[in-house]
């Protein structure tokens, strides 16, 4: 920690404190869901930086949405969203939102998730709170991969 | 009278100090047993500030009155504990008083959990009071066998008392009562493999389930001297407390890091299996242990 860092502890500790602890809660829908293993355990180690999975809403301030959301789905995402206490944080996980999101032809996950009837496609529209939602998009190299 | 009043505010802010470092500490070194880096040793400390800056939401009155009495309940018993030489209530009370408040703090998150109405609250807080029904047994024994040995209730006469002859852990019958206090110990402070009162997967961490935000700042500051206690009652008893506090905390954490790697180690047991254990091996040591000590001592 040098100097510069703890100036910004002493001017703004809540700020920094949002920053350095994340207590994550995910809600997983299948395919998202293997890359978040990695990413917490030896791997890629989250907690490195503050990040660790916790079990209820209550507790968390970091909410990963991994897989793609169904109009079935999108109901319980809302309700456990309003659970956690505010300040909180929205990270669409892993690949597959890309592939709903990104408008262009992307071979596979494309077709799979964007043009697939059941998906929510208009995740720009959805505003949870104050932060548009996805806010912030993780994609390991591993998982491109696959899906070409 | 002064030094008497400056203990008592000094010794609770020492404990939850030495608390909080070692809450710490067991993520960094569960991290390292992993194979990953780990966070930083003050990680519990800002994820604190963060959760006190949080907005949290109450659940009706007890829910709030609840986990203050559970949080005042540990700082009462560490008021009770030698740190070292440090003792704010040395004459007041002893191992009999300790005993009983030592009970106020899984109370406490019991009235508290119970107004959260929450299914995983219920399941965890019974879990929770059948395994203390599991530890309290032999916890019981081990303390009366101390206590028959030193002819003594008081906790700082037993640590005198260890001056002269040594180390309890080290002398024949007591040998047995601090195997029983340490084959016990990961169940009292409710790590693995006796961590079915707060399973994560299994029950959504239990009686933390609602909280969050300051409530679960004040859980975790709880959690602190929770650790503290129980470790410090094991140093006091049986490796014969110390001189000054560092060497006290050198002796607390030579016995955390051998909890931890219990923690490390084990998976989780089911609540019938933890009970059959503990009444089984602890519990026998310790009634071998009173029953020598009762033999030799008369």
């Amino acid at each position: 920690m040098d100097r510069n860092q703890i100036t910004k502890w002493i001017k703004a500790p809540a700020k920094m404190a949002n920053k350095y602890s994340l207590h994550a809660i995910y809600f997983c829908t299948g395919c998202g869901i293997i890359e978040v293993p990695p990413v917490i355990t030896a791997r890629w180690d989250a907690e490195r930086f503050g990040v660790i999975p916790v079990a209820t809403p209550r507790q968390a301030n970091l909410f990963l949405i991994t897989g793609y959301v169904s109009v079935k789905t999108l109901r319980a995402i809302i309700r456990t969203y309003e659970q956690m206490p505010e300040p909180k944080y929205t990270v669409g996980f892993g690949s597959t939102h890309l592939w709903t999101l990104i408008d262009k032809d992307m071979a596979n996950g494309y077709i799979r998730y964007r043009e697939n009837y059941n998906s929510y496609r208009r995740n720009q529209e959805l505003v949870l709170g104050e932060l548009e939602w996805p806010p912030l998009f993780l994609v390991s190299d591993e998982s491109q991969g696959n899906e070409q | 009278m002064v030094t008497k009043i400056i203990h008592i505010i000094f010794s609770p802010i020492l404990a939850l100090v030495v608390g909080i470092f070692f809450l710490g500490l067991a993520r960094k070194i569960m991290a390292r047993i992993h194979w990953r880096y780990g966070p930083p040793l003050v990680q519990p400390v800002i994820d604190m500030i963060r959760l006190f800056y949080q907005k949290s939401v109450s659940h009706g009155r007890m829910f709030d009155l609840g986990i203050i009495l559970s949080l005042a309940g540990s700082i009462v018993v560490v008021l009770f504990l030698p740190f070292g030489q440090i003792c704010p209530l040395a004459g007041s009370g002893g191992l009999l008083v300790i005993l009983y408040i030592m009970l106020l703090a899984p109370l406490g998150l019991a009235l508290s959990g119970g107004q959260g109405a929450n299914p995983n609250i219920s399941i965890g807080i019974s879990r929770k009071l059948i395994l203390s029904l599991g530890y309290e047994v032999p916890l019981l024994l081990v303390l009366l066998a101390v206590m028959t040995c030193y002819k003594t209730i008081s906790i700082v006469e037993v640590v005198n008392a260890q001056d002269n002859t040594g180390w309890s852990i080290t002398s024949w019958p007591l040998f047995l009562s601090g195997l029983s206090y340490f084959l016990i110990l990961p169940a009292i402070l409710g790590i693995r493999p006796f961590d079915v009162s707060s399973a994560p997967q299994e029950i959504s961490s239990g009686p933390m389930a609602e909280y969050g935000g300051k409530y679960l700042a004040i859980a975790t500051i709880e959690h602190a001297f929770v650790l503290f206690i129980s470790i410090a009652l094991f140093v006091n008893l049986f490796l014969g407390g110390a001189a000054n506090p560092a060497i006290f905390f050198v002796k607390m954490l030579v016995v955390f890091v051998l909890g931890l790697c219990i923690n490390a180690v084990f998976p989780r047991f089911k609540i019938e299996q933890a009970i059959r254990y503990l009444w089984k091996w602890p519990t026998l040591l310790a009634f071998l242990g009173l029953i020598m000590t009762l033999v030799i001592r008369s």
